[in-house]
């Protein structure tokens, strides 16, 4: 269960985030919303690198909002960027190792986990190559193993599906369908692909300028008016009037 | 590949540690000695300038307070050369820590200001203390006064001094090489990438930001340490801001992505003045001749005179595939 609790954030005087509040219980669900709605905010404020003004993110008893960015991955946080971020002069490996680095464990231990999420997402092959002369979706399948990896409690993708093809996409999908399985932690994904969403997340989040649209099974959110209005643009002006 | 090119390269400094300091005669054996010592403050600046993406101008000033606490302790205690060495290399690692905390916070061209600054108060008091020649009190500075400056026991003559620098700067070389190896090596890497990947892996940014600042302070203050020892006197003219400026961009000139640029960025830095001196040319000249240098660095070679040359390498012994990216340290 991940429960967000009243999370606002301010940047002067824009508030980015109006008390969001949403308590996922699927294992994995969706935050979708136009551009601008929060979405990355959202994520950013659970990994840390912004401070809630107000709010709490309460995952298996852990306020994650009170540790520090790094304590949060000792803890099981692990997310992946809209523009991955996988360090060029490392290879695979090292780029894996650079996580488990920080986690508490053996080192046997430790290399059978990495092995273990580079067989899971696929990158066993490329294990040895270098960050700089990896393709696309090497990247993406890269940046899964470095989330399911470690044991996670809770993994965030930001745009996960972004530049890939429909063919890749599918295979993701598959990917994340697989986490909780294989790791038990609990997902969140963003996305714009609606299609994905409907696809693998159960249940669903919709933001628009920062406040919650709605919430509730992903089918029953996409057909919900408010959303279309949100995402379609129509009926603002009703709304103004 | 990777094991031939290094198992290459370690013959050739082994040979050139031997054969170096025997063949070197008077003066040059000086200039080597001073050029190795300058080589470990610019392997610490290109590292951090290469793994981190950050940029020290700093070094030599560094070098200037490893030079100091070595001659102050060297005057004030009779402990050997290699306590005085390491107090030293400890006082600047701590220099270094401390140089890092803005680093926290600023980054690039501000970050480089920061460090600049530093360097010109370091400058501004060496000009007015000098350094430690082993008159009385705290900074020991006499106008008739030239203490003994006590050389380690296994190196009393110029070309042994010249040697046992070598060997130091072998040992600079292989700490760089483990720290890049090991997690400090991925997490700098990461931190490199971006400081949110380096947060959402689980880096503790400041620590590893602080250690980075350390290990290059740690160098430069060996380096200047064993310059005092080298020369006995150290003039505050040596340690200017500038110097700290020209260092850094003989590093992006050498190439700071290889062990060798360091090389290469000190002989420039040492040996080309001499050189030019040498044929009765003002040296003065070099600066031309370095401007020029970082303009094709800048231009042409990213990975400077030490990336072409392992280009060269590269092109002259057939490599097995692509394994030879892993020669790139």
């Amino acid at each position: 269960m991940i429960s967000i609790e009243n999370l606002t954030v301010r940047f002067g005087g824009v508030v980015a985030l109006d008390h969001i509040g949403a308590e996922f219980s699927a294992n994995v669900s969706g935050l979708i919303g136009p551009n601008g709605a929060g979405k990355t905010t959202t994520m950013n404020v659970i990994s840390g690198f912004l401070d809630a003004h107000n709010g709490h993110v309460i995952v298996e008893g852990t306020d994650l909002v009170k540790l520090a960015p790094h304590k949060r991955v000792q803890w099981g946080l692990r997310r992946s960027f809209q523009k991955e971020q996988i360090a060029n002069d490392l290879t695979v490996r090292e780029n894996l190792m650079a996580i488990t680095d920080h986690l508490r464990g053996a080192r046997v231990e430790k290399r059978a986990d990495l092995e273990r999420a580079a067989e899971f997402a696929g990158v066993t092959g490329i294990l040895g190559k270098m960050g700089r002369d990896l393709n696309t979706f090497e990247r993406r399948l890269t940046d899964v193993a470095r989330c399911v990896i470690g044991h996670p409690k809770m993994i965030m993708f930001d745009e996960p599906a972004g530049g890939l093809t429909p063919e890749e996409t599918e295979r993701l999908g598959d990917l994340i369908l697989g986490i909780h399985d294989l790791t038990g932690a609990k997902v969140l994904v963003i996305d714009h692909d609606v299609e994905l969403i409907e696809r693998i997340c159960a249940e669903t989040l919709v933001l628009d300028f920062g406040k919650r649209v709605a919430f509730g099974p992903t089918s029953e959110v996409l057909r919900d008016p408010a959303v279309q209005a949100a995402y379609l643009g129509i009926d603002v002006e009703e709304e103004h009037a | 590949m990777r094991s031939t090119t290094n198992t290459i390269w370690a013959v050739l400094g082994l040979a050139l540690i031997l054969v170096l300091p025997a063949f070197a005669g008077g003066q040059w054996v000086k200039i080597f000695t001073s050029t190795t010592t300058f080589a470990l403050a610019a392997a610490g600046a290109g590292f951090l300038y290469t793994r981190l993406g950050m940029v020290s101008l700093v070094q030599v000033g560094l070098m200037g307070v490893g030079g100091w606490v070595t001659l102050r302790l060297n005057h004030a205690f009779n402990f050997p050369f290699e306590i005085n060495l390491m107090v030293a290399g400890a006082v600047t690692m701590f220099l270094g820590n401390l140089i890092a905390l803005p680093a926290l916070r600023m980054r690039g061209l501000y970050l480089a200001l920061i460090t600049l600054m530093f360097a010109a108060g370091l400058d501004i008091v060496f000009t007015a203390k000098q350094f430690p020649n082993g008159a009385e009190g705290f900074w020991g500075v006499g106008t008739t006064f030239a203490a003994d400056m006590r050389r380690p026991v296994v190196a009393q003559s110029d070309a042994a001094y010249l040697r046992y620098t070598m060997v130091w700067l072998v040992i600079g070389f292989v700490l760089i090489e483990l720290h890049r190896r090991m997690a400090p090596g991925r997490a700098w890497a990461l931190i490199r990438k971006s400081e949110a990947a380096a947060l959402a892996s689980g880096v503790n940014v400041t620590l590893y930001k602080t250690w980075a600042f350390g290990l290059s302070g740690l160098l430069a203050g060996l380096g200047g340490g064993l310059l005092a020892g080298s020369l006995g006197l150290l003039d505050s003219a040596t340690f200017r801001a500038s110097e700290s400026v020209m260092l850094f961009a003989l590093v992006i000139v050498g190439g700071a992505r290889f062990w060798y640029g360091a090389v290469i960025a000190a002989v420039l830095f040492r040996v080309v003045p001499g050189l030019l001196n040498n044929w009765g040319v003002d040296a003065d000249l070099s600066l031309v001749i370095f401007g020029a240098a970082l303009l094709h660095a800048v231009m042409t070679a990213p990975d400077g005179l030490a990336g072409q040359i392992n280009g060269a390498i590269r092109t002259l012994i057939p490599s097995r595939k692509s394994d030879n990216k892993g020669a790139k340290a």
